[in-house]
């Protein structure tokens, strides 16, 4: 179960009128590829995904879930809408409502376990060996878990565990955390046990309905077995423009943390199509990843670049991810920067700066940037 | 529309003995992440024929795997769509068929259950963005019985390879065909790609059967000349040849030029579509050097590219340089290799500091899976 219904507001602009999860990252990618990537690489072959926030776009990239080869006639991906029912219907009210208001979706396919995950985080995971660690362990509920430095504990949900991975205390972004092990929003859970404290929690008018605040507590102090899963790979919330633009450059270098071209874990995306790159007479590029149909003759270094680009003869584009659909003029300079979709740098425009001595600089979908 | 459309996969007047060893001509890889075919079907796509045959005789296996149903081309429809057609497909232990009259014939059956009144029928000899429909509509209009398509600005057709060459006069009416094997200037040169109504297509081949006609150049269309009106479709659209091993590398390195490029990829509503890869984006080092190329994604470029085209997931080294070149698939080029006017084929590994040089007359050509 994929929850992409969050709103992602310190994406802004970028979520404006998109779902965080269908934010394009990478040059060909969106951000839910990495997490549907993971579930059928994992061998999950029936995912549900939470849409609630600006579905339209998100919906489109979906689609029959073909690119993920999960248009299936048994199982398959399956698009969860917020929906009307006799009784009424209501928004997901958090993340642990939403999947309630999907246990009959659940039900029909009989599951002994549920991977609930969210669909805007950047990582290359194998679920199967957390589910294989959940069974061994006779858990009722595990949940992926990294190593942060003391000082960013307090921005995670904070596990203690005893010797065993046990979890004997979770704390929501705790002022002083008593631990480093922060959650990555990915549980596995035995699902009658997850049936039982939805069900629990829903009765609960003062809940917030949120796994994390509400659902894992609750199940702590019902003395359910909880364990942690220590999680030792690549894994960012791009939750905020700064980490959203670290974890692009992530995908460069010789030897990149983040490696996209990676034949074992393949990261797969829904097509647009557009002929291969031209490079022109003067183009230069340096540490750059560079997707399809751009005409590129100007230079270009520590950048990302999505589709069907055009960049001129004498323009400049250093420490950048721009996306589709951009023109940067003649002489133009663009300088540690975000540019959404259809954007317009005109000739000799000037944007952002040195990235040591500038804020990181986001122009939004449809902007045409003057000199 | 109204047209059911016929691919015929072989080569047919051309000679890329090197190309097609292992695949048939329709499968053969161009422009950095297309196959011959991707044209073919794209353009009767985007010229709204939705029922579509591939006729292939032999080495088809990488044609099925590329094209299989259609998918990307929204061809895999539950009604009509695309379908191969392999040897034997309606019938059994006859000798297979040579040229395109025969493999009309031994596709009767084929064309007899379609239910579009007209047929369009093109061998892959030259690439370029066609509308059919527009020539479909030039067929009614003009009351042809038989409407070939032909070109006057061939890019890249070599001598020395059969070329069909069509006499016109002021109405465009075909008054002679010419086979030589030099290219003649100014001429109308054929593509062989032809519509024709098929009931009538299907009176002519039972005849032709019946009559044991094997050429239809020959048996058929000369004759018709006179008493039938076949005309002469002249497309103003660029179209590369590829019929021999220089023409592939030259009608290739034209994707660098511009306006071509735009004729054929950047028209509205005709794109051209190819079977999508699940490629990353291409990754340039911190010491590339590329100019003046069409790279593919997938591809890692460490070292220096020009004037090249470079398809999927090639891996250029530091320090090699690529210049002229065509590099397939899955290549990977080792550090100071230098390779001028080369072709290479899929899967071709250069170690370090080779030097392998042709020229663009005479491509060195490197043949699939080769270690050099």
């Amino acid at each position: 179960m994929l929850l992409a219904g969050g709103q992602g507001s310190r994406l802004a602009p970028l979520t404006e009128n998109v779902a965080k999860p269908a934010v394009p990252f990478g040059g060909r990618y969106r951000i839910i590829d990495f997490s549907l990537s993971n579930c059928v690489n994992s061998g999950i072959d029936t995912v549900g995904v939470l849409t609630q926030y600006q579905p339209l776009e998100l919906n489109d990239y979906l689609g029959t879930g073909d690119p993920w080869d999960l248009d299936l006639n048994y199982g398959g991906l399956h698009v969860l809408p917020p929906y009307q029912a006799a009784k009424g219907g209501d928004w997901f009210k958090g993340t642990a409502n939403a999947i309630y208001q999907n246990k009959k979706f659940i039900s029909n396919y009989d599951p002994d376990y549920i991977v609930v995950l969210s669909g805007d985080h950047i990582y290359k995971m194998n679920y199967d060996i957390m589910l294989q660690e959940h069974i061994d362990n006779g858990a009722d509920c595990t949940i992926a878990v990294m190593d942060v430095p003391l000082e960013e504990a307090s921005r995670f949900g904070i596990m203690s565990t005893d010797e065993t991975g046990r979890i004997t205390e979770f704390a929501e972004k705790p002022a002083h955390p008593k631990s480093t092990l922060a959650s990555m929003g990915v549980y596995v859970f035995s699902t009658d046990k997850l049936f039982k404290y939805l069900e629990e929690d829903e009765q609960n008018p003062d809940s917030e309905n949120d796994f994390g605040k509400n659902v894992i507590p609750l199940m702590l102090a019902g003395g359910e077995k909880l364990h942690a899963y220590l999680y030792k790979g690549y894994w960012r919330d791009v939750g905020t423009l700064s980490s959203y633009w670290s974890a692009n450059m992530d995908t460069l270098g010789d030897d990149p943390v983040l490696w996209l071209n990676d034949d074992g874990w393949r990261i797969y995306y829904r097509h647009d199509f557009q002929y291969p790159t031209y490079l022109g007479e003067h183009a230069s590029l340096h540490n750059c990843n560079c997707a399809a149909g751009n005409e590129i003759d100007g230079q270009v270094c520590d950048s990302v670049l999505g589709s069907n680009i055009t960049i001129e003869e004498g323009a400049v584009v250093k420490d950048c991810v721009i996306m589709n659909n951009v023109v940067i003029e003649k002489g133009a300079s663009v300088e540690y920067a975000i540019i959404d979709r259809d954007v317009r740098i005109c000739a000799g425009a000037k944007v952002g700066g040195d990235k040591e001595q500038t804020e990181l600089t986001v122009i939004a979908a449809g902007t045409t940037v003057e000199k | 529309m109204n047209m059911l459309g016929l691919i015929f996969a072989d080569e047919h007047d051309a000679d890329v003995n090197e190309l097609t060893a292992k695949r048939t001509f329709a499968a053969v890889p161009f422009g950095a992440r297309y196959r011959i075919i991707d044209f073919f079907i794209s353009n009767m796509t985007n010229s709204g024929i939705r029922n579509i045959g591939v006729v292939a005789t032999t080495k088809y296996e990488s044609l099925m795997g590329h094209v299989r149903y259609g998918g990307e081309w929204d061809l895999h429809r539950r009604k009509s769509g695309l379908s191969v057609l392999p040897p034997f497909s309606f019938s059994g232990g006859e000798v297979r068929y040579e040229n395109v009259l025969e493999a009309l014939q031994a596709n009767i059956y084929y064309i007899k259950q379609a239910t579009e009144p007209y047929v369009l029928f093109t061998c892959c000899n030259a690439i370029g963005n066609i509308d059919y429909a527009d020539m479909l509509d030039y067929h009614i209009k003009s009351g042809a019985r038989f409407t070939c398509l032909c070109t006057k600005n061939p890019r890249n057709k070599k001598d020395g390879v059969p070329t069909t060459e069509y006499k016109l006069d002021a109405d465009n009416r075909i008054t002679d065909i010419i086979i030589r094997e030099e290219v003649t200037p100014d001429a109308y040169l054929g593509v062989n790609a032809y519509i024709m109504g098929r009931e009538d297509l299907l009176e002519l081949l039972e005849d032709s059967v019946e009559h044991e006609l094997v050429s239809l150049r020959k048996d058929i269309l000369v004759p018709m000349l006179k008493d039938s009106k076949v005309m002469a479709y002249v497309t103003d659209e660029t179209l590369l040849f590829i019929d021999t091993i220089s023409s592939y590398l030259e009608s290739n390195l034209d994707l660098l030029d511009a306006d071509i490029r735009k004729e054929l990829f950047g028209q509205e509503l005709r794109p051209i579509i190819t079977r999508a890869g699940n490629s990353s984006p291409a990754f340039y080092g911190e010491d590339s050097d590329a100019a003046n190329s069409m790279i593919a994604a997938g591809s890692t470029i460490e070292g220096t590219v020009r004037n090249s085209i470079i398809f999927r997931g090639v891996h250029i080294k530091k320090g090699a340089v690529v210049e002229n070149c065509v590099i397939n698939q899955d290549c990977t080029i080792g550090e100071g290799a230098v390779l001028n006017y080369a072709v290479l084929d899929k899967n071709v590994v250069i170690h370090d500091k080779r030097l392998l040089s042709g020229y663009i007359t005479h491509p060195f050509y490197v043949k699939k899976g080769s270690v050099i």
